[in-house]
Formats: structure tokens, C-alpha cells, sequence
């Protein structure tokens, strides 16, 4: 509608006289700038953080793993070699676990034990490592559960190993693991019936798509655990965290659009003459209401898109520039990772409109509801 | 022109609740016939402007009948009424109610604006419209701009720009000096007359409702006397 458009123009810039509902306006608009613009930063911090979290994962860990639904035992067949062949970028590794010691010199320190079908060496984690003060080339003492005859009784089976390599822990993975060939852990487990199969893709990216594409080439009795399902408590907890800090921050935009709300109360007592010479000029109080509404989303809109625009900018900088550096070996990385996603930028835009129009519905049906005779009367 | 343009019968309408409630029409009876000039007048709280205010649709009457040029217009619902005060009459304030933030010109189409009209049609009607009331040069300049006299002409022509059929002005001269006031009633009676309008003016000044067609004196919620204009 003409006249509504040019009543919105008109209030919203304030050329003329009343220079200070121009200011009002202003006022609103920043404060809606400001708040879209923290969400923007907030909301890239955290995904910079996350996704670093993501690819981690993605670049050490398991992405899906192939179990027996019934039994401990995973079913025998062709379809493993069926899988191998029909998927030559992925990884398959056997493993079947249990419960060893690793011997120190005054000390045995529990350890999981992994059989591993395609190792040839045997690997220690992190965590073990430390525990046992050893690193590639250190020898090791291994007892098992499996018991053998000593001329002072039974006792659990022992074997010396050396250490080939130490791997990455998982996140959030304190647990001592011990891999080993299927060779050396006979000696100390017995049997090596393999329990599950770990699966990787040399396209670390594709992680997530892993326990779909094998889905339908596994038999009945073998459930595939995907990427998710494997990380669940850690992505539960990461997306936990965004929400929450999101909505800390999200008040930052509830508190501009209280202040717009306050604006366009203010705005509509302003122009209560005006809009009473309107409606006696015939406007519908229908229009009123879009009036008042359509000036909160409009504000709320450009704030938002302007909040977006200076929000994102900053993050890119911060990121491109790495302006905010971490201490070496005690983050993942060496600056503050911002990444502004598409999902973020539609979500600030969506919460600054939405709260604008929440924001601007109560001044906008009070407006309209307005007696039109005490507005003439109001000069 | 025939017919009645205004006819209302039995109107109440009263403001405020229980022992401050005030009756201002009280079974009042009201009658105007196409193209005629109606001047009301009476002293102040009598509800010369409550009247207006009933014929323009900018208030509803607790009881009675009101017709418009024949329609039923008590029981229109809001936005028929809405329609009527922009395309079917007219009315010119005491004070001259022009929006600030708009040009003279812009003021005086804004009713054609409400109605849907395209912008530089609505404009170029209103600037015929301040041809006519001799603003021509004062089309771009804001309500500010303008003098007092200049800006009641201003909502005169704003009052004609839907074309209306009732022309209803409270107090269109009650914030002029007498010069001012002579040449704004001179131009509405042009006006009346070169557009076949029926007009229904209150008025405080005696010396300008003579020279309407009738005059309707209020001396109380329901008292009232016609004096027929020599």
C-alpha cells in the first residue's frame, strides 16, 4: 500500500522536524545491529571451535564400526571381502578386546587390549604411554587373562613386547588401549575371535556417510555403527554447548528488541495525532497495525542483515588474520577459529526478525486500537 | 441535487460512566437536504462537535437512526465506515491537522493515497485542488512553511480531495483572525457551490453562519431551533 510505504519512509528517516524520531529509530537500529552482530561472532567462534572438534575426529577416530548384534562373535562369510573389494577406499581392521597389565618396574597398570587384524606392530595410546613412561622402542611386559602352567603354579600368561608406534587417544578417551597383531594376542587371550570391525575412509570428510554407503552389504546379524552413534555423548555435548551459549547470547537481540519495543510505543504516542487525522482520512485500523508492524520488521530486518554483515566480517578477519593466539600445547590450535556458516547467518536472521516481531506487535495493536476522536483531540 | 443528505432521528450519545457520565445528545433530530449549507451553533459543551463528529463517522451513536444520502450508516461495520470517511466525505478541523513530515501537496492526496491511488495521479488531483484554493505556489513547501490561513486552506482542499458529498467543518475558522477567517469561509462557500456539496459547519462566529444557508442553534441536549438564513 502507497501510503503505508511512504508513512514507513517517512518515520524511519525522519528528514523533516522531527529529527528525533529519526534518532529513535536510529537507536533501535544499532542496538538490533549490535545484537545480530555478537550472535554472528559468538555463533563462528563456536563453530571455528567445533568443526576443529569435528575434523579431529574425523582425521583419528573410528567412522563406523561393524558389530555382531547377537553372540560376541561377528558372522563368518565372503561379505567381508565383498565389502573390501566393493570399497577400496576404506579401511577395515578386525578387533577383538580384553583385559591385560602392563608390568612396570613397582607397579601394574591395567591396560584394554585391542587385536587389531591388519596391524604388524604393536601400538600403545597416549594415555598408556604416559603411564608407562614408554614410547616407540620401549619394551614392555604384558600379562593376559589366559593361564599357563609355571613349575610355582598356574599363572597368567606374560609376553615381552616392544613398542612400535604411539597413537592419538580419542577425545574424551582416558581409557590405557594396547594394540597388538593377531599373533601375539593368542598367546595371551587365547582366542582371537574378532568382535567388530573399525571402518575408516581414507576422505577423512566422509566420516558421516561411512555406515550408510555399507549399510545395505552387511549381513542381517551385523549392526553398523555409524559416525554419530560412535561420538554421540561428545557431539551431544558440543551441540549442547552451542545451543546454550547461543541463547546466552541470543538476549543480547532480546534485550534491542525490548529497546525497540519501548521506540515504537514511544514512535506511536508521537504520532497519535497523525494516525487519527489518518483514520478520520479513512485508513483501516487494519493498516495501523501494519504500520507499526511493518516499521519493527524493517528495523529488525536491516539491523539484522547489517548486524550479519559486521558480525561476519569481524569473524573473517579475526580468523584470516589469526589475531587471537592460543599457548601452544594446550589447544588443538594456534588462534581463535571464527567460521561463519549459512545455517548461522539464517538463524540471526530469523531470531533478529523474530523478536522484532514480537517486539513490535503490542505498540502495533495499541495503535490501532487507539480512540480516534482523543487522538484529534491530542494537539 | 434532491433528496435528503442527512437525516437522523432520535440520536443519544453520552460520554463517561455511572454519576460522571454526561448526556450531550439526547434525542436529537437532525435534518439536511442534498446541496444545502447548514451553519451549527450554540455555546460550547452544548455537543455541536459531538454532532460532527456522529456525521463523519469518527463515532458511533449509543441509540438512534442515521442515514447518509439514504444509507443506514449507524450499523456499518469499520470498514465500510472507513471507506465512507475517505471517498464520501470530507471534513476540515478546527486545527488544520496536517501531517509534518509531508508537503502540502502530499497532504492534500493523502485521502487518495489511503484509497490506492498511484502516486502521481493522487498529486497531480491535489495540485488542481490547490489550484482552486490558490495555493499553487505552496504545493512543495511543509505544513510548517505556511502561514495559518494558508495552512486551514491547505485542509480545506485535503478535505475535497476524495471527492466527497458531505463536507462537515468544525471550527474551520475558530484559529484565523477575522481576515483570515472572512477569506476561508468565502472560499468554502465557493467550493460548496462549484461542487454541489452539502456542507454542515459548526461554527462560533454569528456573523459567518449567516451566511449559509440555514442556521441550527443547539441550546441544549435536546432543545433545538432552526432559523431559516434571510
Amino acid at each position: 500500500m502507497t501510503v503505508l510505504r511512504m508513512l514507513i519512509g517517512r518515520y524511519l528517516l525522519g528528514l523533516r522536524r522531527r529529527t528525533h524520531v529519526a534518532a529513535v529509530s536510529a537507536i533501535s537500529l544499532t542496538a538490533m545491529t549490535l545484537g545480530s552482530a555478537a550472535l554472528v561472532i559468538t555463533l563462528a567462534l563456536l563453530e571455528g571451535f567445533q568443526s576443529t572438534i569435528r575434523r579431529q575426529l574425523t582425521e583419528s577416530g573410528v567412522h563406523a564400526e561393524l558389530r555382531p548384534r547377537r553372540g560376541a562373535a561377528l558372522p563368518g562369510g565372503e561379505w567381508l571381502a565383498e565389502l573390501r573389494r566393493r570399497h577400496p577406499q576404506l579401511e577395515v581392521r578386525g578387533v577383538s578386546s580384553g583385559a591385560v597389565w602392563c608390568l612396570v618396574s613397582d607397579a601394574a597398570v591395567p591396560a584394554d587390549l585391542e587385536v587389531v587384524d591388519t596391524l604388524t606392530t604393536v601400538e600403545v595410546n597416549r594415555v598408556l604411554a604416559a603411564r608407562l613412561a614408554a614410547g616407540a622402542g620401549s619394551q614392555i611386559v604384558v600379562a593376559g587373562h589366559r593361564l599357563v602352567l609355571t613349575p610355582l603354579g598356574p599363572a597368567p600368561a606374560q609376553r615381552s613386547l616392544v613398542v612400535g608406534r604411539v597413537i592419538a587417544s580419542r577425545p574424551n578417551d582416558d581409557r590405557s588401549v594396547l594394540r597388538v597383531p593377531p599373533a601375539l594376542a593368542r598367546g595371551l587371550l587365547g582366542t582371537t575371535a574378532l568382535q567388530r570391525f573399525e571402518l575408516r575412509d581414507a576422505e577423512p570428510a566422509r566420516a558421516w556417510a561411512v555406515a550408510s554407503d555399507v549399510q545395505a552389504e552387511v549381513p542381517e546379524e551385523v549392526e553398523v555403527v555409524s559416525f554419530a552413534d560412535l561420538n554421540r555423548p561428545l557431539l551431544a555435548a558440543l551441540q549442547l554447548e552451542r545451543v546454550m551459549i547461543g541463547l546466552g547470547v541470543g538476549l543480547v537481540i532480546a534485550v534491542a528488541a525490548l529497546n525497540l519495543l519501548c521506540n515504537l510505543a514511544l514512535l506511536a504516542a508521537e504520532k497519535r495525532n497523525d494516525v487519527a487525522v489518518l483514520a478520520a482520512l479513512g485508513l483501516e485500523p487494519r493498516h495501523v497495525t501494519s504500520l507499526f508492524l511493518t516499521l519493527g520488521l524493517v528495523i529488525g530486518f536491516v539491523g539484522g542483515v547489517l548486524g550479519v554483515g559486521v558480525g561476519g566480517l569481524v569473524a573473517f578477519v579475526l580468523d584470516r588474520t589469526a589475531a587471537l593466539p592460543l599457548p601452544r600445547g594446550v589447544f588443538i590450535v594456534s588462534h581463535v577459529p571464527f567460521s561463519v556458516t549459512p545455517g548461522a547467518v539464517a538463524t540471526v536472521l530469523a531470531v533478529s526478525l523474530g523478536a522484532a516481531l514480537l517486539a513490535s506487535l503490542a505498540p502495533a495493536r495499541a495503535a490501532a486500537r487507539r480512540d480516534v476522536l482523543e487522538g484529534l483531540r491530542y494537539e | 441535487m434532491s433528496g435528503m443528505a442527512v437525516q437522523a432521528q432520535g440520536l443519544d450519545k453520552g460520554y463517561g460512566q455511572g454519576d460522571k457520565r454526561v448526556q450531550v445528545l439526547r434525542a436529537f433530530d437532525f435534518a439536511v437536504p442534498a446541496g444545502e449549507m447548514v451553519a451549527v451553533v450554540g455555546p460550547s459543551g452544548v455537543g455541536k462537535s459531538t454532532l460532527l463528529h456522529l456525521l463523519g463517522l469518527l463515532d458511533r451513536p449509543d441509540a438512534g437512526h442515521l442515514e447518509l444520502f439514504g444509507t443506514d450508516v449507524a450499523a456499518l461495520p469499520g470498514r465500510e465506515r472507513a471507506r465512507w470517511r475517505n471517498r464520501r466525505i470530507g471534513f476540515v478541523f478546527q486545527f488544520h491537522a496536517l501531517l509534518p513530515e509531508f508537503s502540502l501537496e502530499e497532504n492534500v492526496a493523502m485521502p487518495r493515497f489511503i484509497a490506492g491511488e498511484r502516486r502521481a495521479k493522487a498529486l497531480g488531483s491535489a495540485r488542481e485542488l490547490l489550484a482552486a484554493v490558490g495555493l499553487t505556489s505552496r504545493c512543495g513547501h511543509f505544513p510548517d512553511q505556511l502561514s495559518g490561513g494558508e495552512q486551514q486552506r491547505g485542509a480545506v482542499a485535503r478535505a475535497l480531495a476524495g471527492e466527497p458529498e458531505l463536507l462537515l467543518a468544525d471550527e474551520p475558522t475558530g484559529n484565523l483572525d477575522g481576515s483570515n477567517a472572512e477569506a476561508l469561509f468565502t472560499l468554502l462557500r465557493e467550493l460548496h457551490g462549484s461542487r454541489r456539496l452539502t456542507s454542515v459547519i459548526v461554527s462560533h462566529n454569528e456573523a459567518l453562519a449567516r451566511r449559509c444557508d440555514r442556521i441550527v442553534r443547539l441550546t441544549g441536549a435536546v432543545a433545538l431551533e432552526e432559523r431559516p438564513r434571510p
